[in-house]
């Protein structure tokens, strides 16, 4: 389907992200739909993730590069007006993976939780360790 | 009624407060001050905006898109001559500081680096240029020969297919293609008009280019787009003056403040309750006038959302009609069609009289915009030329015309302000209500005399097509009639606005005199004179007789002037 017109770069940066993979990330395209990635993207040591796998959907719209590729629900620069088409899949992953080594409670998609950070830190890591144990490890 | 000298201007309260009632002082010279004494036809024509006759300073100025282009040139030339930078360099950093020059060359005198940082000029490319014969692009990471590959001053290579992609992304998403910069992450280098210009569509072009002049107005506070539809010209205002009232060369005249229709003298504030309550109002009345008829006895709106088309009224009027001709039920019946049908109605419509009765309702409504719509009618259908033509007059001679229908538009739209200040006017200020009624009667009965003296008496001399129209004599008692009472009509709205943005104070210091005025109008008129009625207008028409000892009614105008003055104060008549 719209496998067959796909764009060379998004191909080559498939062939990319399969060959030379970043550390902690894997992304593979569906093979119904060459646009659609199953992402995931493990928790950084040393940080509260650690040891959890996340799992992540991305879509490359009909636009891609000159429009930002589609990642749910998540606040970051570069996948709204930042977004420029050198950038690539692998520089967006990397760049989730970083937010989660440094959360930036000052723009949060869950208003309770960034509170929480702010107040208790200590407590909001602890509680996003359980949170990792309990729903992004095994399975 | 004589109170020039006691006028304190109120309007708004700040700064500048009287000066165009003095006839302009410190804050208004140099400039472009357009010449007083008996410059009657002032192609602005817009008399009460500014002082009356004395001395009409333009507090404003009108820049078509050309001027604004020729401003941005002269702009560019000059930062490129002080920076001693190409035109290019120079039309990105206006546009980054939003078009003000004093301030970039301050701030770019005292840190060039830093400047040239922040909005992306670099002085040498960043990126290693290969010699390779081919180059890989950025973007969609193919292989290209060398002339195919375009970079900003940065180097960093982009194929120009990808290029033309950046540029009409950027394009599509707002002005904010103006500040492009170089898509390598972290670069940041200005991608220059120049290159835009050489790769972009000639859509992308044009709105670029829109985009590059519209810049120049939307971040200034002096300068602001006129408002109406497909306008392009701006208003640059003279800050200090209180005289928000401006008109476009469009026409189209405004509010400077509230960027709304210009409302003298209802203050912006007023306007903005006055439409937001008819806003909500007219919606209501939109959904009455499309839903619904009025019963034709006791005039009720009616809706009518099922069944046949006899119809009853409820009690107590209980007429019993038909909803199709609006005529009594009791005609019809079995011969006009049964219930469902109407023959009176469908043979009525065919002669196109309801159609007509239709639309009458629709003009009442919009009065304003009707008068506006006869005049531009009147003016494109080259009235003038005809006119011209049969009396041999060349068409300069006959601008006292043209100047006698701006100002009956222009009193149209003060007249309906006034309805909104009469709105807002306290139920218990009952002195100043019949001051205000009072004017606002004679401000409207003088302009029903040009407007009629406007369109019917001028009617005389457009005559036949054919035919000689033996007028010669008669079009030279016209035209000094014409411009007279032009004349005339603009002291009356220049005085009722002078009166009501004074708050009508005169009823405070005239207490005693007012109770003659009031005499005549005794009788409330309903609320916010909204019912003036007609025969209080056809009162006003005749001569009048306020306090007829200590008063003398001109002939020409029929203004009461006081004893001691032997000309009119209206129009300079002689007594």
């Amino acid at each position: 389907m719209a496998n067959s017109n796909l764009p060379r770069r998004i191909i080559k940066e498939t062939q990319r992200l399969l060959s030379e993979p970043a550390p902690g990330i894997s992304a593979s395209p569906s093979e119904e739909n060459m646009r659609y990635f199953n992402v995931m993207v493990l928790g950084p040591s040393q940080s509260p993730y650690e040891g959890g796998v996340f799992k992540l959907e991305l879509f490359l719209p009909e636009e891609y590069p000159m429009a930002p590729p589609k990642l749910g629900r998540i606040c970051l620069d570069i996948l709204k007006d930042k977004w420029s088409p050198a950038l690539q899949i692998r520089t967006v992953l990397l760049s989730i993976q970083a937010l989660l080594s440094a959360p930036n409670p000052d723009d949060p998609l869950s208003e309770n939780v960034a509170k929480h950070w702010k107040s208790n830190e200590v407590e909001a890591v602890e509680t996003a360790k359980e949170w990792t144990r309990l729903y992004a490890t095994g399975a | 009624m004589d109170s020039d000298e006691e006028i304190h201007d109120v309007y708004d309260g700040d700064s500048a407060e009287d000066y165009y009632y003095s006839g302009g002082d410190s804050n208004m010279d140099g400039g472009d001050s357009i010449g007083g004494g008996e410059d009657e036809d002032d192609d602005a024509g817009y008399g009460y905006g500014y002082a009356s006759d004395e001395g009409s300073e333009k507090t404003y100025t009108v820049l078509r898109e050309d001027d604004i282009r020729q401003r941005q040139e002269e702009s560019i030339s000059h930062v490129s001559a002080v920076l001693s930078i190409s035109r290019v360099a120079a039309s990105i950093l206006l546009c980054h500081y939003k078009w003000n020059v004093s301030q970039l060359h301050d701030q770019w005198f005292a840190d060039e680096d830093r400047i040239r940082k922040s909005v992306g000029l670099l002085t040498k490319p960043v990126a290693m240029f290969s010699n390779a014969n081919e180059m890989n692009c950025g973007i969609c990471f193919d292989s290209y020969p060398r002339d195919q590959i375009q970079s900003a001053v940065c180097g960093h290579p982009y194929c120009i297919t990808c290029w033309k992609g950046y540029i009409t992304t950027s394009i599509n998403d707002g002005p904010g293609c103006l500040l492009l910069r170089c898509p390598a992450p972290g670069c940041g280098a200005a991608v220059g008009h120049d290159m835009i210009h050489k790769l972009a569509s000639d859509e992308d072009r044009e709105k670029y280019s829109r985009y590059f002049v519209r810049s120049y107005i939307v971040d200034k506070k002096k300068t602001k787009w006129c408002p109406a539809p497909d306008c392009e010209n701006a208003v640059e205002f003279e800050l200090g003056s209180n005289v928000y009232d401006v008109k476009c060369l469009c026409s189209h005249a405004f509010c400077w403040n509230c960027t709304e229709e210009a409302h003298r003298p209802v203050d912006c504030s007023t306007v903005a309750k006055w439409i937001l309550k008819n806003s909500a109002e007219s919606e209501n009345m939109n959904w009455i006038l499309a839903n619904s008829k009025p019963c034709p006895k006791c005039k009720r709106p009616i809706e009518k959302n099922q069944g046949c088309m006899h119809m009853s009224c409820t009690p107590p009027c209980k007429f019993e009609f038909c909803w199709l001709c609006l005529g009594a039920w009791s005609d019809h019946g079995e011969r006009t069609g049964g219930f469902y049908a109407c023959n009176r109605y469908e043979a009525a419509k065919q002669e196109g009289l309801y159609d007509e009765s239709e639309k009458r309702r629709e003009m009442a409504k919009n009065s304003l915009e009707r008068y506006t719509h006869y005049y531009e009618r009147w003016a494109s259908n080259q009235t003038l030329e005809k006119l011209s033509d049969k009396l041999k007059e060349p068409e300069s001679q006959l601008k006292f015309i043209i100047e006698a229908w701006q100002q009956i538009i222009e009193c149209r739209r003060v007249l309906k302000w006034t309805y909104a200040y009469g709105y807002y006017l306290p139920e218990h200020e009952t002195a100043k209500r019949q001051l205000f009624e009072y004017s606002q009667g004679e401000a409207e009965a003088a302009l029903e005399r040009l407007h009629q003296c406007a369109e019917k008496e001028l009617l005389v001399f457009l005559g036949n097509d054919d035919g000689e129209v033996e007028t010669q004599p008669d079009f030279e008692t016209f035209r000094p009639k014409l411009a007279g009472l032009t004349r005339v009509t603009r002291s009356y709205f220049e005085n009722l606005v002078r009166a009501l943005e004074n708050g009508l104070s005169e009823v405070d210091s005239q207490a005693a005199s007012s109770t003659s005025v009031s005499s005549k109008n005794a009788g409330a008129k309903g609320k916010g004179g909204k019912a003036k009625s007609s025969s209080s207008r056809s009162s006003r028409t005749g001569t009048r007789n306020i306090d007829d000892v200590n008063h003398w009614n001109c002939e020409r105008c029929t203004y009461a002037n006081p004893e001691s003055s032997t000309l009119c104060q209206m129009c300079r008549n002689p007594r």
